[in-house]
Order: structure tokens, then C-alpha cells, then sequence
């Protein structure tokens, strides 16, 4: 645990040798959701495997590349592509690029993710602003000896995604008319999809959506002082009384379909971001 | 001796005796009970009379402990004229050990003769009618753990006294008669005591609010991220069990207010008599019952 540090920092100086900018936003796009770096006015961008200790993407419908610039003028790194629990990798190294964001500079960390509904007042194709999550993968990034370098031995976990910035995307949803919610997400580790038992169980303890990912990464963002702002993208409905088999591609193409909206939304409100000075 | 083949029964039983031999050479008299103690109830060694302490650091195949406020030393004395052994300084999952690992000691301990665990643990409640500095008897649990201590028990040198093949389905791994015992000396000591469910997880990050509505929803009581493998290896070798829980917070997911592990460590100074009332009655329950 204690080579994290250090791992941490030799991933920085590789990424600061391209870039010397301090990004105010770290952002990780979800499957299908990795258009908004077309938004991006780009300044450098770093295959993964170009920076050390990153893990390579393997997933459908992520790239796997570290894109670093401006969104709207505001310095924000986006990483094009995320890691898996089911893709085989540890939480630790799938979470080390959030303590990379962090390590240089960023204050705040957006995550998209495509999920599952489970309300069944969503709709494929909204918006979920997370309100908050429950971790149901089994695991934990924060395993092991903790070094106090990078935060706290037990995090507090009562306010992972800000509530401020909930408000302002619902807020800017509102205004740019897009259909959005707020929620609770569910992880799990996956691969599979989840059998009509599961999803009723997962209704049954709170959850408007699931989703493969996204958790680690916050509880990583919280252990090392980030405020968090997430966006589930609902790529089906997951109604365990009226289910159909799902269907990777359809489901990729609704997130396609959905990106301009999560686009939009990350966009505004990182920019409101970096106006507003955030208590 | 090096042992090199870590995952043969042989050298298991190897490593369980050495330990075991080790900690029995330095005592007086073989303990009956041993004694978990978790966050903030440490100062229960105190009270233990003529101890004797054992660093961790010098038993054979006996792990470190890492987390704040546990120091890591196996106390033996006599505690209200019984002999105990007491671990001050637990393994979690968090700090990255195996369960393997975690439940070591207890073999260890019931292989020096003790036939009674007592563990104890600080565990954030959600069931809404507790408040801090309650105990917390418990009853029955909620393996969130994600993993199950080995089958395989090695009897070691000392094999305990009320050693049983306990059956494992539906049969609650806590001794019906030394809770019923301990809420009892609550009513008569003057202090809320309730039976409850604790459910463990994995940690080390505290709860969000979504998961608290979560684990009342499903039945827990209280919440922590310990105690359950412990109890399982010595359910599994047939140890009688008391387990209690110090309350000290109050999970309010509509009210939410930051946990801190201090906080943790403060409350235990409340909780600590009565904790201590509770193991006088039930060590003697279980060495003279």
C-alpha cells in the first residue's frame, strides 16, 4: 500500500511532462460516453499505456486514453475509457488515476457511467444525477495498511457526492431541458447482467440504477479530499417483472444517443464549477 | 524451522502449534476464556490481575496490528479470580489480512485450552431506537465479510475441554445462554443492554446513507467491520461465543452527521464498565456453568 505514493507520483511526472497546466476537474467517461473530449480544446493527450501504472482499457466501448485540456476554458484532464472490477484488475489500480487527478491538482471528479434503471420513472436514454451509492462489489480500493499521505484510515462516507453541485446539475438539466433525475447507484462487480431476483433485490434496498464501476472510484475520491459530482446514463431499464434480455449493443447505442446530454451537463457544470467558489 | 509449503494442512498445524507451545510456555495456568477487545474497550486489560503480556511481535506466525488505538499485546491474568487471555489489538479485513489470518489467533487460543470467546467491538447502529454507549448483546449477524475462515481446524497440543462437531446450519453461533446472562446483568447493573443483529463489512470507509437504509431494511442493528470471522472460527471449532457491541454512533441517514474514528475511541470510555460487568458475569457463567 505504502508504493501507492510513490506509484502515484511517477504517473504524475509523466503526465506533467506533457501537460503543465492544473486541472480544476478530473473526468471519467463511461461506456459509449467518451464524445465529450470532443469538447475538449486539447493540449496533450497520453495513450494509457504511456503512463506508468495505468492499466490498459479493455472494455467495449472505451478507448483508453488520458485527454487533457480545456472544457470551456476551464483545465479539466478526462480520462477516455475507465477499468473494470470484471475486467480482472484490482480496485487499487483501477481507482490509481482518480489519486492522479488529485496529485495534480484537481479539486473536483466527474464520473459517467451507463447504467441500468431500476425506478421505474426512468426512461432509457435519461439523465440520473447520483445522489448517492451503495457498494455491493464485494470489495474495497481502501484494503490493506492506509498511508495518512493520501487520506484517512476511515473515511467518512455521509456526503460522497456533493450536494451543492447535485442541486446545480439538476439545476441546469431544468434549464437546458433535459430529462433528468437524482438517485441512488448500485454497484456490482459483474460481468454478468443481473437475473430478475437480483434487480427485485436491488430495488427492494434502495437503488434507482446499477451499474459495473463508478463506486470504487468515489470512495477513492473521498478518501483523498475530492468533491464528486456523477452522471448515470440509463441505457435500459432493468424491470425485473417485465424484463428483456439485454443487449451490448443497443445498449451502447442509447448511450451514444444520450451522450450530448451528458456532454452538456458535464460541461455546464464544471464551468459552474470553477465560477462558483464551491465551500 | 522454516516452513515453506504455507497452504499445506501440515505446515498449518505446524505454525498453530509453535504458536500455541510459545504462548503456553509463558503462563501459569491455562486460561478458560479468551477475550477479544476492540476499538476503545483496550483498557479492560487493566483490570486483569497479576497479567502477564505477550507482544505480538514474538509469537510464531502471529501477525501486527496496524489500526489506531489497538497496540497488539496478548494479556493473561486472573479476572475475577478466573484465568482469561485477553487479545488487545484485533486483525480486520481492512488492514488487508485474510481471514485465514484474522481467525489465526483463536485457533491458537482454543488450542491452549479456552473454550469460551468473548469478543467485543465499537459498531454504528441503525437501528434507531439505540443510542451511544448502548451494549449491544448479539444475537445472530450479517457476513458482508466476503470471505469464510478454513474448514480445517488443527486440534494443536490442548484441545478444548467443551469441544463439540457444532452444526452449522441454522444454528446461531451465539451461546443462548451466556447472552441471556448478559443482558440480565444489565437490568440488575442498571444499563440499556439489547439483543440485536450486527452486520459486518469489509470497510474501512464508514457507511453512506443509502447503505444504511440498506442494512435496516434487511434486519441489522448494528454495523462494524470486524467480529464475524472470529466468531465463525471458533463457532467452527466449538467454542461457546458472547459477543458484544458498544454503540457508538447512530447511523441517521436522513440526518447525517460525519463519523470519526476519535469519536469511536471516546464513547468507549462510557461503554467500558458496562462492558467490563457484562464479561465479570459471563467469564464466571462460563468457567463455573
Amino acid at each position: 500500500m505504502l508504493d501507492l505514493y510513490d506509484k502515484i507520483q511517477e504517473s504524475v511526472a509523466a503526465i506533467r511532462n506533457a501537460w503543465d497546466n492544473v486541472p480544476r476537474a478530473g473526468i471519467i467517461l463511461g461506456t459509449g460516453l467518451g464524445g465529450l473530449v470532443d469538447e475538449i480544446d486539447i493540449d496533450a493527450s497520453l495513450d494509457y499505456p504511456e503512463i506508468p501504472h495505468f492499466p490498459t482499457s479493455t472494455a467495449t466501448g472505451h478507448r483508453g486514453r488520458l485527454v487533457c485540456g480545456r472544457l470551456k476554458g476551464v483545465p479539466v484532464m478526462a480520462m477516455e475509457g475507465r477499468f473494470h472490477m470484471y475486467e480482472g484488475y484490482p480496485l487499487k489500480q483501477i481507482t490509481l488515476p482518480v489519486r492522479v487527478m488529485r496529485a495534480i491538482g484537481a479539486e473536483l471528479l466527474v464520473v459517467s457511467n451507463a447504467c441500468g434503471g431500476l425506478n421505474p420513472y426512468f426512461q432509457c436514454g435519461d439523465i440520473m444525477v447520483i445522489e448517492d451509492q451503495i457498494n455491493l462489489m464485494g470489495d474495497n480500493p481502501l484494503i490493506g495498511i492506509n498511508d495518512d499521505r493520501l487520506g484517512p484510515r476511515f473515511p467518512d462516507m455521509c456526503e460522497p457526492y456533493c450536494q451543492r453541485l447535485v442541486d446545480q446539475a439538476l439545476e441546469i438539466a431544468r434549464r437546458e431541458s433535459i430529462r433528468a433525475h437524482k438517485g441512488v447507484f448500485v454497484a456490482v462487480a459483474g460481468p454478468n447482467l443481473e437475473t430478475r431476483a437480483e434487480y427485485r433485490f436491488l430495488r427492494l434496498i434502495g437503488a434507482d440504477v446499477v451499474g459495473m464501476s463508478t463506486v470504487p472510484e468515489v470512495i477513492v475520491a473521498v478518501h483523498c479530499g475530492m468533491k464528486v459530482v456523477g452522471f448515470s446514463v440509463v441505457t435500459d431499464m432493468c424491470l425485473a417483472d417485465a424484463l428483456k434480455p439485454a443487449n451490448v449493443e443497443e445498449i451502447i447505442a442509447v448511450a451514444n444517443q444520450a451522450e450530448p446530454k451528458l456532454r452538456t451537463l458535464v460541461r455546464e457544470t464544471i464551468a459552474d464549477f470553477a465560477t462558483l467558489r464551491l465551500a | 524451522m522454516i516452513i515453506s509449503d504455507a497452504d499445506s494442512p501440515d505446515c498449518r498445524a505446524e505454525r498453530l502449534l509453535r504458536a500455541a507451545e510459545f504462548i503456553a510456555a509463558k503462563l501459569a495456568e491455562l486460561p478458560r476464556v479468551a477475550i477479544i477487545l476492540g476499538s476503545g474497550l483496550g483498557s479492560l486489560v487493566d483490570y486483569i490481575e497479576d497479567a502477564v503480556a505477550i507482544d505480538y511481535a514474538d509469537i510464531p506466525f502471529w501477525q501486527q496490528t496496524h489500526a489506531a488505538g489497538h497496540s497488539g499485546q496478548l494479556v493473561f491474568g486472573w479476572f475475577d479470580a478466573q484465568p482469561v487471555i485477553a487479545m488487545a489489538g484485533r486483525f480486520h479485513r481492512y488492514e488487508g489480512y485474510s481471514t485465514d489470518q484474522i481467525t489465526f489467533p483463536v485457533r491458537v487460543l482454543a488450542a491452549i485450552g479456552s473454550h469460551t470467546l468473548i469478543v467485543s467491538n465499537a459498531a454504528g447502529a441503525v437501528n434507531p431506537k439505540f443510542s451511544v454507549g448502548d451494549i449491544v448483546v448479539i444475537h445472530d449477524h450479517i457476513d458482508w465479510m466476503h470471505g469464510k475462515p478454513s474448514l480445517r481446524f488443527d486440534y494443536g497440543i490442548y484441545p478444548p475441554q467443551s469441544r463439540s462437531d457444532a452444526p452449522l446450519r441454522g444454528v446461531s453461533p451465539y451461546d443462548p445462554i451466556l447472552c441471556e446472562k448478559a443482558l440480565e446483568t444489565a437490568r440488575l447493573k442498571n444499563f440499556s443492554a439489547y439483543p440485536g443483529t450486527y452486520l459486518a463489512t469489509m470497510g474501512p470507509n464508514y457507511e453512506t446513507r443509502a447503505e444504511y437504509r440498506m442494512m435496516r431494511k434487511l434486519g441489522a442493528d448494528v454495523v462494524g467491520m470486524s467480529t464475524v470471522p472470529e466468531v465463525l472460527q471458533a463457532q467452527r471449532i466449538g467454542m461457546r461465543v458472547l459477543a458484544l457491541s458498544m454503540v457508538s454512533n447512530i447511523a441517521k441517514p436522513d440526518a447525517p452527521i460525519r463519523g470519526s474514528h476519535a469519536e469511536v475511541l471516546n464513547v468507549g470510555q462510557v461503554a467500558e464498565p458496562r462492558l467490563r460487568a457484562i464479561v465479570r458475569e459471563a467469564v464466571q457463567a462460563s468457567t463455573t456453568g
